[in-house]
């Protein structure tokens, strides 16, 4: 009884929209997020992920649609809402004239923690993240990597239900990065929170996310586990190198041998240095592919064959890269939406 | 209240923490900041005292003879504190807040998001206060005196300068979180020259003629100067300082008016 309010759904999405002027940077996302659940959202930059954080953690306000955490709006239930959620944002706005103690604290007693448990719970989070030795420093002098996991014990001081981190490891060196993620995974063991993830790192959703959603343009295109994201590609993927005056060569080429029956009918897409082809086991069929264009008189570079990644998914999802997809938008800006369908 | 958070939520910490102790956390944190960059506060006053002493320098012995004016030093000595009440940098603070995201952090937890601009509004009073007591110690250093009572004196004056000191930083506040623009708050000092110097800063309003004498009269600022004049220069009158009081509340009141549109901009915009 006294748990009524307390469900299965932690995060909870109908049909965000969000516009800015006339730039639709939200078009329509709906998702479901449990309990527990580490949910990864992987995208390129400017794809609109950050604008989906920022409505769900009541920054920003949906142009229409709506969102909820553990069963309170976003809009009409902030204060709850924020009570119940951690924010690691994706600019590590610090004050970089505090210490990280003071910054620390401060937060805390906005979240209405005092005296003994406040200074526990600063305790706890900063041997959390490993910044026990630098507290008592002014945030200036604090590396990249550092004011990161500062913020991420910010966001934890409440033992909040629901952590959103932006791009925790956008910008950090391996070693950083390889930190965080045992953070972050500690933090579900430890206090089964729920954990929203956003992230531009391919390897980072594929380490960390129970589930993943990838979204592009402003729309989720896919969304599942990463292992079953990745048998829907099916296939193993092979890539070829192409030089630009005999791409359209090498495409009769490949096509000619699906339509033959050497090579099985498989995903054909062409990429920003040749082609890309799902095709089932690899490596048999890699042979072929090589004979068949050097029968073809098509020239070509490296060939590789691999296990699909979660940007074959990408790929076979939208038609692009996730790196192509990234230099295509305004560094720092949200991608202006590109009508669909997109030449390959 | 708490039990029944805690019995519906039963994992988290976070509990309300109220508006007067959101303010006084985000206070704090002004008020250290302030105290961490010494070297505006010193930047602050190098011009208002570089004005005095030339002022003071260049017509003090015309003001005895021709103004009738005893002490040029405590008739300037107002307008320099004045002066380095205007010179607060609450916006700027704010604004950096704002573009570094910082502002978002604050505003992701459950405090009251005008705690956030009332907290940095008083970490000005500070700041302005600690401007003010410079000024008049170093007033009484060269031999300023109060015409009356030095603690009804003091008292009075520092009054009159927070009251337009937290109105001016709120100008500046306001366009703070209307622009988020650094290069726009930190312009906002241009107001301040109508402001101080259509006011009797460099004579007394007998003196005037013409337009100048009108636009003086108009402004507000003219009997803020003139009641914290008063305190130093005598004769303290409580007309004067009755009106220099009502223009400093009725321009606080009007910055802070434009401060909660600005405000609920920033609110709605996210």
């Amino acid at each position: 009884m006294a748990y009524t309010r307390r469900m299965a759904t932690a995060i909870q999405a109908s049909d965000l929209v969000r516009r800015f002027g006339e730039v639709e940077a939200v078009r329509g996302v709906s998702l479901e997020v449990a309990e527990g659940e580490i949910y990864g959202f992987l995208g390129p930059n400017g794809a609109g992920k950050s604008t989906i954080v920022r409505i769900l953690t009541t920054l920003l306000q949906p142009t229409s649609g709506s969102g909820a955490v553990l069963g309170h709006d976003v809009v009409s239930e902030q204060t709850t809402v924020r009570r119940l959620i951690g924010v690691a944002l994706q600019e590590a706005g610090l004050d970089p004239k505090q210490t990280g103690r003071e910054l620390l604290t401060l937060q805390g007693k906005l979240y209405g923690l005092r005296g003994g448990v406040l200074a526990e719970q600063v305790r706890e989070v900063t041997e959390l993240v490993g910044l026990s030795d630098a507290i008592d420093r002014r945030i200036q002098t604090y590396s990249g990597g550092m004011k990161r996991r500062l913020d991420l014990a910010s966001a934890l001081l409440h033992r909040p239900r629901v952590l959103f981190l932006d791009e925790p490891t956008t910008g950090l060196d391996p070693l950083s990065r390889a930190l965080i993620w045992d953070r972050i995974r500690e933090l579900r063991e430890r206090f089964g929170a729920t954990i929203f993830l956003t992230t531009q790192y391919l390897e980072e959703a594929d380490e960390l996310a129970d589930r993943v959603a990838i979204i592009d343009m402003g729309r989720i295109v896919r969304q599942g586990s990463p292992a079953a994201l990745k048998a829907e590609v099916g296939a193993d993927v092979i890539d070829v190198a192409v030089d630009e005056r005999e791409s359209g060569a090498a495409r009769v080429a490949i096509e000619e041998l699906q339509s033959s029956g050497e090579l099985p009918k498989g995903e054909l897409r062409g990429t920003e240095t040749g082609y890309t082809l799902f095709v089932p086991d690899g490596p048999q069929n890699i042979a072929v592919l090589i004979r068949g264009l050097d029968r073809a008189g098509v020239r070509f570079g490296a060939v590789s064959v691999s296990r699909p990644t979660l940007d074959d998914v990408f790929l076979a999802a939208t038609g692009g890269r996730m790196a192509d997809a990234a230099e295509r938008s305004t560094a720092g800006e949200e991608r202006t939406p590109e009508p669909a369908g997109r030449s390959a | 209240m708490s039990a029944s958070t805690a019995a519906a939520e039963p994992r988290t910490l976070a509990a309300p923490a109220g508006f007067v102790s959101d303010v006084v956390a985000i206070t704090t944190r002004s008020i250290r900041g302030i105290l961490r960059e010494p070297e505006l506060f010193i930047f602050a006053l190098i011009i208002p005292v570089f004005f005095f002493i030339v002022q003071v320098g260049a017509l003090g012995d015309l003001a005895r003879t021709a103004m009738h004016i005893p002490s040029y030093a405590a008739f300037q000595l107002p307008i320099s504190i004045l002066f380095a009440a205007a010179s607060t940098s609450g916006g700027n603070a704010l604004v950096l807040d704002i573009s570094n995201g910082y502002w978002d952090k604050l505003s992701v937890t459950p405090v009251r998001r005008s705690a956030l601009v009332v907290g940095t509004l008083f970490g000005e009073l500070f700041a302005v206060l600690g401007y003010s007591l410079a000024l008049l110690i170093f007033g009484y250093i060269i031999g300023v005196r109060f015409a009356g009572n030095d603690l009804v004196g003091a008292l009075g004056l520092l009054g009159l300068t927070l009251l337009f000191g937290v109105g001016f930083a709120a100008v500046s506040i306001s366009v703070a979180l209307a622009t988020g623009s650094v290069r726009a708050t930190q312009s906002t000092f241009i107001i301040f020259f109508p402001l101080l110097f259509l006011t009797p800063s460099a004579l007394p309003r007998e003196l005037m003629t013409g337009w100048f004498e009108k636009a003086v009269s108009v402004n507000p600022i003219t009997y803020v100067v003139e009641a914290a004049r008063s305190f130093l220069i005598g004769p303290i009158n409580g007309g004067v300082i009755f009106k220099g009081a009502l223009a400093a509340a009725l321009f606080s009141a009007l910055t802070f008016a434009l401060t909660a549109l600005a405000f609920r901009r920033r609110v709605r915009m996210g």
